[in-house]
């Protein structure tokens, strides 16, 4: 029994004089991930986000992937607080299931960046930094490429939009949804959006959703899809049906969008890369160790992009 | 005789309540926005259901022979992947065919799991769907793949070339359909199918060779998805990971408004097209008269149970009864 206890005791002092030596030299960092793999904007940010740890000889670094279970994500965090990580990042699965963990982390004494999708304003309390895009701003940035779009062809006195969403129930989908249909009135009041419906974040969905649009409407001036991927199925549709003239607009440019861009037929996006945003998570876990003092919401820039301006920027690598 | 005619009538409604739901729905939507009735929607809606339909026909041996197939939404990812990275790599026309033997081998192993080692179909194919799943983010490494040149490719036929008019899409569902009712209602094959369903043990007693049977509806099964995963590589030219992600429900909806038993030995091609159908004219009706998507997903699952509802009305002659 004594020798137990001994034993016990002996290595958990040994467990604490390692933890000890290890937080001298290097900050050990856990991120635990939405679902890596699933998309290509995922995939480059694990990769970016590894190597950006890897280039810091003061940062370890545990990679984990949720793979979209919000139960293994709350998993994930628990096994990130047993291992006394010195600070946690994660990338929601789910805005309000995560908060008790999210919590958790915080009692313990760890601060919790959240990464590109903030979770719901309930659990702000417990979050030390959000680190990821303003889907506001973007929003409202696409609604002024198109506004702008309708100027310079003199139609924004009676231009007709058709608005394709992302999954309803996604903050992202939400939040872009709303910078639009805030923005788009104020810069373009003669400007009427006659149809709004979900695509999903899927090209094939957004594509039939286009051609139903385009049998119920005979006028469609401008497109705007939460992102590239569903309006590039848009794009498609409308080329099919042979409906000319359409100014399409977009957010988070792909790969495709950018190249449908270069063929003149598709006019602008929201350039946001997946490399920033893994960047930006590490390197604010990172000043928050270093007791520096940051903004609760900490956004990285993400420009817009358009047939004009598309030099300034690389093809996204997704 | 006018007796007779109306009992003709009664016994024609009885077999065909499925159609006239279809009719019921075709007329409301119609009245609700006329630009329903148009070719051009028609044609629209039948081409977009054309990828469902065909892996819809396939899952329709399936069902019949007494199984399931949950795995088609996630094999069907992998065939539009695969042949699109392919594409790329070894051209068009050695891409389709090593496509078509990859995804054939995925229906051959679920077909041995539960044909010859007997194994639940549900647990096989639901283990399969998010085995499936990892296998193609591998393959692909979770990137979008698309086809780089897509002017400069005859690979567009598919997905969206016509014949005489005609979106080869839906020509390629009519045929599939076509050779696969025939398949099912005139050849001994079919008819093994329809007893295996029905009662395994008296078809295995009766000397058919069950394990085979099931084998090759599976095997069907992922010919249909992988013609599927083709239209649906050629109509985009380009694909997430999860482009078929959630279809496998859609599909045995589909199979399941149509009338087939999900205990096996019942149902036909052609129901499965009606149900198919059904399913497109719906989500497509919804967007036209533009309510709002959360009512949509509430008044899709009415207008299904009222499908049912009036197919098994039709079959007992009235409205309600206790005993169907």
């Amino acid at each position: 029994m004594k020798l137990r206890t001994l034993i016990a005791a002996s290595t958990a002092t040994a467990a604490m004089t390692f933890a000890g030596m290890a937080t001298a030299e290097t900050m050990r960092i856990g991120i635990t991930q939405n679902n890596v793999g699933v998309d290509s904007y995922q995939t480059t940010y694990e990769k970016a986000f590894i190597a950006a740890a890897e280039a810091n000889e003061d940062v370890e670094v545990v990679v984990l992937d949720a793979g979209g279970d919000v139960a293994r994500q709350i998993a994930q965090m628990e096994d990130l607080i047993q291992q006394e990580v010195d600070a946690i990042i994660i990338w929601p699965t789910n805005g309000e299931a995560v908060i008790p963990a999210v919590r958790k982390a915080h009692q313990a004494g760890i601060p919790v960046v959240v990464t590109n999708s903030n979770i719901a304003e309930a659990g702000f309390a417990f979050v030390a930094s959000f680190s990821g895009p303003d889907n506001i701003t973007q929003g409202i940035r696409s609604a002024e490429i198109m506004c702008d779009r309708f100027k310079d062809l003199g139609i924004e006195d009676e231009a007709k939009v058709v608005h394709i969403t992302g999954q309803p129930g996604y903050t992202t989908a939400i939040e872009r949804a709303k910078g639009f249909n805030d923005r788009l009135p104020e810069v373009c009041p003669n400007v009427e959006q006659i149809d709004e419906q979900p695509g999903d974040w899927n090209r094939e969905k957004s594509q039939q959703v286009m051609e139903a649009f385009l049998v119920k409407y005979d006028d469609i001036d401008g497109v705007y899809s939460g992102d590239d991927n569903m309006g590039v199925g848009a794009m498609n549709a409308a080329i099919a049906a042979g409906r000319e003239g359409i100014t399409f607009v977009g957010a988070t440019n792909f790969a495709v969008g950018y190249e449908a861009m270069a063929a003149g037929t598709y006019w602008g996006s929201i350039y946001q890369s997946p490399v920033d945003d893994a960047e930006a998570a590490l390197k604010t876990a990172i000043d928050l160790l270093n007791g520096e003092e940051l903004p609760f919401l900490n956004y990285f820039d993400t420009p817009k992009i358009t047939q004009d301006n598309m030099g300034d920027y690389t093809k996204p690598v997704f | 005789m006018a007796e007779f005619t109306k009992q003709d009538i009664g016994k024609l409604l009885a077999k065909q309540g499925i159609l006239i739901a279809f009719a019921v729905f075709i007329v409301g939507f119609t009245i609700a926005n006329p630009k329903f009735l148009t070719i051009d929607n028609f044609e629209n809606v039948v081409r977009s259901s054309a990828i469902l339909g065909v892996m819809a026909l396939g899952v329709t041996f399936v069902v019949i022979s007494g199984n399931l197939d949950l795995s088609v939404g996630s094999m069907m990812s992998f065939s539009t992947i695969v042949v699109l990275d392919l594409h790329d790599k070894l051209g068009p026309t050695l891409a389709i065919p090593a496509m078509f033997a990859m995804t054939l081998c995925l229906g051959a192993f679920i077909g041995i799991l539960v044909g010859y080692l007997k194994l639940n179909s549900l647990i096989v194919t639901l283990g399969m769907l998010s085995a499936i799943h990892g296998l193609t983010l591998t393959y692909s490494g979770g990137k979008n793949i698309d086809i780089a040149d897509k002017e400069g490719t005859w690979f567009a036929i598919f997905g969206q070339g016509n014949v005489m008019g005609i979106q080869t899409p839906i020509l390629i569902f009519i045929a599939l359909a076509a050779l696969l009712g025939i398949i099912l209602a005139k050849t001994p094959f079919g008819r093994k199918v329809y007893a295996v369903g029905g009662n395994g043990t008296a078809a295995t007693f009766s000397g058919i060779r069950r394990a085979r049977v099931v084998f090759l509806c599976y095997i069907m099964s992922a010919f249909c998805v992988a013609t599927a995963g083709l239209i649906q590589a050629s109509r985009s030219m380009g694909s997430q990971n999860t482009v078929g992600q959630g279809l496998e429900l859609e599909v045995l909806a589909a199979v399941i408004l149509g009338g087939a038993s999900l205990l096996g030995g019942s149902g036909t091609i052609f129901k499965t097209v009606i149900g198919v159908l059904i399913l497109g004219f719906i989500q497509n009706g919804l967007l036209l008269v533009g309510l709002d998507f959360s009512v949509q997903y509430v008044v899709t699952w009415v207008i299904i149970i009222l499908a049912v509802w009036l197919d098994i009305a039709a079959k007992r002659g009235k409205l309600m009864s206790p005993i169907a």
